[in-house]
């Protein structure tokens, strides 16, 4: 279980966002429709945009604090991140691509490559691949660097029916067997039964309901 | 980058060191165009009886005494008139200045066609244009304005005056046809094809066309510069000269 | 051919690709420069960038030579380390790089102004600082620009000609390329050698915009 301690502000343009949660969870859900502001909270939690009041801390790392003016470099934050359109380096082979971020866990990459059966495309090129695999590398790649945080943003959006099964399996497996604190954005809610146990309602960037997902989304 | 990457740069920056080696013991002609063929043969000559090494650079006489002026390290000049070589007079090695060579106007026309044989024929109406050098830069352009000035011809015919470039744009309007005839130096018409002399404008009735001759100030090889400008004056490169259609003048150092 | 064509052939070819090398560094620096990186004064160093594309060849020339002469202020410091550049094969070199310089920077720009902030932040995500970033997500993804405006800057360097016959002359064995051959061969009435290195001319042009083609269907 992860403290997570978010108290947002944020304004671009038009939009506002305006989180504030403190919640235990092992997978924390962002539901909500589009626009309500899901993945520029996880946008904000990585330190890909900077808020303008408040902090963001999870399990007592601060990765900002508004108070102290204090942002944490991105690269410093070891959160995995793995946007919905996934973000494959288009330039890089899968493997170059998994590799990328790599602290040097070999156990955790053989792991990995088994968990998410990835021996088969090692030597594809990313162009080549269906959404369900793109998904599977990308989490590998983030995986493999060994975060402390993982950030999903519509992990199954691009993956077709029949091997959502196999993508949630995966995910449910880095969730117990590594032990990794994720916020998940989803739309879907089945998805986020199966995996959260507890989940943020965000509905114009405000937060509408927050608690344990059986409650929440009845 | 890979190892035969890096390898293959070097091995080009090593050959492009390598033909970037400064000049050594050399003598760097810089020498107007018309020049280009005679003092290509006279060059050769000197070389063998020399011993020296002679470079040759060759273009508009305006632009070489810029390059001297910008401090270009230019052994000899040779200039296609005394305009140019009086704005380089700061960079002139003190007692080297020579007049070497005259030329002669000449008008040109297409070979076998033409009914021009004087110039106030230019102004019958088979020929509706006649291209000069551009009189406002270009030196044969100037002199063949003085010389139509001289003749009282200059009026009646700026209409039908095509300003060139140079005289080898000039001469090539007359080959493509483009003009009917054309006022350039005796010695260019010979060195074009499709063209030929109609008139040759005798010394006497023409302007004076000189071609100074120096050695530069910042020569490094001021030996070497000076035998090339006394080898100039030798009855060898002489005769190369009038063969080419130059006049020779008698040495007169000013 | 004759051994002088195809030796101002090779040497045309081999300044060019020095100059493609040289230019290659400051060309891809400013690119991105400009493409990422608002500062005080960017207009300035755009439009100086920009100049010898539109300025006459022979005026970039003039303003070389005023620079690297001599007398120039840039000379001067040069000739103190015994370096000349007037009348040497580097002056052509020179004179091919600044000219080639604003295609390679103008081409390569397009590349980095591609929005590939989000692979970088994800590079970033994954523990890459911005040397890393920079080498293995930024430049490569504008590699097809950068590699378009090379070979843009490369076509330029080889016809050079204005700049070239002023700051190097025309030198046969020494500073005569292509561009410089033909006119000096017109202008002495060598047609026969002149229409040869014309030939050449066309042939290397030939290639280049071909391998250019290449390159842009790649891209697409």
């Amino acid at each position: 279980m992860a403290l997570f301690d978010l108290e947002i502000d944020f304004t671009q343009g038009h939009f506002s966002l305006a989180v504030s949660v403190q919640t235990q969870a092992r997978v924390l859900a962002l539901y909500g429709p589009s626009g309500s502001g899901k993945t520029t909270t996880l946008e904000l939690i990585a330190g890909i945009r900077t808020p303008a009041r408040g902090r963001i801390v999870v399990d007592g790392q601060y990765y900002f604090d508004g108070n102290a003016a204090a942002s944490m470099p991105v690269r410093e934050r070891r959160i995995g991140y793995v946007p919905q359109d996934v973000l494959l380096f288009p330039h890089m082979d899968v493997r170059r691509n998994v590799e990328y971020g790599w602290r040097g866990d070999a156990t955790r990459a053989a792991m990995l490559a088994g968990l998410l059966e990835l021996e088969p495309l090692m030597a594809r090129q990313v162009q080549s691949l269906s959404g369900g695999e793109r998904q599977r590398v990308a989490l590998a790649r983030a995986l493999n660097a060994s975060p402390q945080l993982l950030l999903l943003d519509e992990p199954l959006a691009a993956v077709d029916l029949a091997r959502r099964a196999r993508i949630i399996e995966a995910l449910t497996r880095v969730r117990d067997e590594l032990a990794i604190p994720i916020v998940y954005v989803a739309h879907a809610k089945e998805e986020v039964r199966a995996l959260a146990d507890v989940t943020i309602v965000m509905d114009g960037g405000r937060v509408v309901a927050a608690g344990p997902s059986a409650s929440v989304l009845p | 980058m890979t190892l035969r990457g890096s390898l293959r740069w070097l091995v080009l920056c090593g050959l492009w060191l390598g033909l970037a080696q400064p000049l050594h013991a050399e003598v760097l002609v810089s020498a107007a165009s018309s020049l280009s063929e005679v003092l290509t043969v006279i060059a050769a000559r000197f070389e063998a009886a020399s011993g020296e090494r002679v470079q040759l650079n060759f273009g508009a006489s305006n632009t070489l005494a810029r390059q001297i002026m910008a401090g270009a390290r230019v052994d000899v000049f040779i200039s296609a008139d005394q305009t140019q070589m009086d704005r380089i007079s700061a960079d002139i090695a003190p007692g080297t200045r020579i007049d070497l060579l005259t030329n002669q106007l000449a008008i040109a026309v297409r070979r076998g066609t033409s009914d021009v044989k004087t110039p106030r024929d230019l102004l019958l109406p088979s020929v509706r244009r006649l291209a000069i050098g551009d009189p406002a830069a270009v030196p044969a352009g100037v002199y063949a304005r003085q010389y139509l000035e001289k003749l009282g011809l200059w009026a009646d015919l700026q209409p039908k005056i095509v300003p060139a470039g140079s005289v080898r744009l000039a001469l090539a309007a007359v080959e493509s046809g483009a003009a009917e005839a054309a006022i350039v130096y005796a010695t260019d018409v010979a060195a074009a094809a499709q063209t030929s002399t109609a008139f040759v404008v005798p010394a006497a009735d023409g302007p004076r066309i000189v071609y100074p001759g120096t050695v530069v100030k910042s020569t490094r090889n001021a030996a070497g510069a000076r035998s090339f400008l006394a080898f100039l004056q030798t009855a060898e490169a002489r005769s190369l000269f009038t063969t080419a259609g130059f006049g020779v003048i008698a040495p007169a150092t000013r | 051919m004759s051994p002088e064509i195809r030796e101002i052939a090779l040497f045309t070819s081999l300044a060019a690709l020095v100059a493609t090398v040289v230019m290659l560094i400051p060309g891809v620096g400013l690119a991105w420069l400009l493409a990422r990186r608002p500062f005080p004064g960017r207009s300035i160093v755009e439009t100086l960038v920009s100049l010898p594309l539109v300025m006459p060849p022979v005026a970039t020339g003039l303003v070389l030579l005023w620079l690297l002469g001599r007398r120039g202020p840039v000379g001067r410091v040069l000739e103190r380390i015994g370096i000349e550049i007037v009348f040497t094969p580097t002056a052509v070199v020179i004179a091919m790089a600044v000219m080639g310089l604003p295609l390679l920077v103008r081409t390569a720009r397009v590349g980095f102004e591609q929005n590939t902030h989000r692979f970088e932040a994800i590079a970033e995500t994954l523990g890459a600082g911005p040397w890393r970033v920079f080498t293995s997500v930024t430049l490569p993804l504008a590699s097809r620009h950068i590699a378009a405006g090379a070979l843009l800057g490369f076509s330029r360097a080889l016809g050079e000609f204005g700049a070239t016959i002023v700051l190097a002359g025309s030198i046969p064995g020494r500073t005569r390329t292509i561009a410089v051959g033909i006119y000096s061969f017109t202008e002495t009435g060598r047609d026969a050698d002149a229409l040869a290195l014309l030939g050449v001319s066309v042939a290397l042009a030939f290639v280049a915009v071909l391998a250019s083609n290449r390159i842009a269907g790649t891209a697409s």
